[in-house]
């Protein structure tokens, strides 16, 4: 298995999660070998291809929605030409990328409650907020489906909203449409980079700067923060779930269930 | 008869005498079967890891830990960078964790040897990495030979010193200029006898350097 990952030059807490998903998968004994590649980090998508030993390889890309890192970036990289592919005499299965698995779902129910335990969800509004981009439609699809289907799922909280960094509706509006007194924000990114953990929290108003990277924060943010009238709880992101290993895998299995099941 | 391993290809070099990649040494246990890394200015002090002078680690997870950050605090996001932190050693159990831990401090470079020995390693030349690039790094194709000529002894030598061996060419027809960067062997310089050491290839320009180009095409005025 090689689980792909988007890496970071300036920040060494980006590709945690995914050797933290690699290892869980690892453990589990299912695959021979598992390993990471990257875009901004080693090893690069084509020299994971040197790193990998085995014959027959799934691709899983860790990442939140469909766009342009999973429908050309990776696949450019990789020189995959369809769902399988053979390359180099080695055989490449692509799988759909993690986030837009329907299990997100009962992950980003479980973050809600984590992170604010003993609020009543008949008081609060949940807020699944991710980055949105002008460029590309499907980066705000994954998380309006996710919406969607926990409003669905009548999960008991009185309004679920989307929001985004760069698009409306805007994360820094939150209290705008927030019409309860508590509200739980649960970012819907992969890691705990400069996203969720230095922009968001300056847009929802806890920081006044950009802080340090997560890892080298000496007090971690102390939940409720009380603000704009409201108390806000906000979570790490949806990826540094350790269950997003379940995930991945489901992702291994639907693409057996789709693709090899008609062979 | 089936095909060997990375590792089993791994473990038969170490008994055969390879006992060096980049900045690490590599020890066998001979008692159970295992492995002992560490940096190797602490290997040539003796047994400074057994008199406790070394902060003992366990099993591969923990190589990522050690090579995230430089002695200095600076993050290490190009693995070959020469500043490898000291005083750890790390215990290893298989030669398969031995691999895992190895893909952390220098990712994929077992496997690019192997590639090598074995005449399978593809070699991408500059020009046909920026080709390829799309969105924003689209831009950096625009450098003439001269400006990518330029970047290399910096971009791989002087900012960021690298310990790869620089494989690729401008072009195919184009080689790099002389220069500390480019004559790096991806050997360490103080093991001169083949087959002790495991080299560190580059085989295509990294994600670092294409982002320099781009930082360099920008920095020219465009017209």
């Amino acid at each position: 298995m090689l689980i792909v990952g988007h890496g970071s030059t300036q920040n060494p807490d980006s590709a945690t999660p995914y050797f933290e998903h690699a290892e869980e998968i690892r453990s589990r004994g299912l695959f021979a070998e598992v390993h990471c590649g990257f875009w901004k980090e080693e090893p690069s998508l084509r020299e994971a291809a040197y790193l990998v030993d085995s014959d027959e390889i799934y691709v899983v890309p860790d990442f939140i929605s469909e766009g342009y890192f999973t429908q050309d970036v990776i696949p450019r990289e990789l020189r995959l030409t369809g769902p399988t592919s053979v390359v180099r005499g080695k055989t490449f299965h692509y799988c759909l990328p993690v986030g837009i698995h329907p299990s997100m779902t009962g992950l980003i129910l479980r973050r809600a409650r984590e992170v604010a335990p003993d609020v009543d969800p008949a008081t609060t509004t949940l807020i699944i907020c991710g980055h949105g981009t002008r460029q590309n439609p499907n980066s705000a699809k994954a998380i309006r489906d996710q919406v969607a289907l926990i409003s669905a799922a009548h999960a008991g909280y009185a309004a679920v909203r989307e929001a985004f960094m760069e698009e409306a509706p805007f994360i820094a509006d939150w209290h705008q449409f927030s019409p309860t007194p508590h509200v739980v924000v649960v970012p819907f990114f992969i890691s705990d980079g400069l996203h969720s953990y230095q922009d968001i929290p300056v847009l929802l108003g806890i920081e006044t700067d950009v802080g340090p990277a997560a890892s080298q924060r000496e007090v971690f943010r102390h939940n409720p923060h009380a603000l704009r009238g409201k108390a806000l709880y906000y979570s790490s992101a949806i990826g540094t779930e350790r269950f997003i290993a379940d995930v991945i895998l489901d992702q291994v299995h639907d693409f057996d269930a789709t693709h090899k099941a008609s062979k | 008869m089936e095909p060997m391993t990375h590792s089993q290809k791994l473990a038969q070099a170490i008994a055969s005498g390879t006992h060096r990649i980049g900045e690490i040494e590599i020890q066998t246990e001979v008692s159970n079967g295992g492995f002992k890394l560490c940096h190797a200015y602490d290997g040539t002090v003796g047994t400074a890891a057994e008199s406790g002078m070394l902060t003992v680690y366990d099993g591969p997870a923990a190589a990522r830990e050690i090579a995230a950050y430089a002695e200095d605090g600076s993050y290490r996001f190009l693995k070959g960078q020469r500043n490898l932190r000291r005083g750890w050693l790390l215990r290893l159990a298989s030669v398969e964790d031995l691999r895992l831990a190895l893909d952390q401090f220098y990712p994929a470079c077992v496997g690019l040897w192997l590639a090598q020995q074995d005449g399978t390693l593809e070699v991408t030349p500059l020009r046909d990495t920026l080709q390829r690039q799309s969105g924003m790094y689209r831009r950096a194709q625009a450098l003439d030979d001269g400006a990518l000529q330029a970047l290399v002894p910096h971009t791989c030598g002087s900012a960021i010193p690298c310990a790869r061996r620089i494989l690729w060419q401008i072009d195919a027809h184009t080689p790099l200029l002389p220069s500390a960067a480019s004559r790096c062997s991806g050997l360490p310089d103080e093991v001169a006898a083949a087959g002790q050491a495991i080299p560190l290839l580059c085989r295509e320009a990294c994600n670092h350097f294409v982002a320099a180009c781009l930082a360099s095409a920008k920095a020219v005025p465009a017209g």
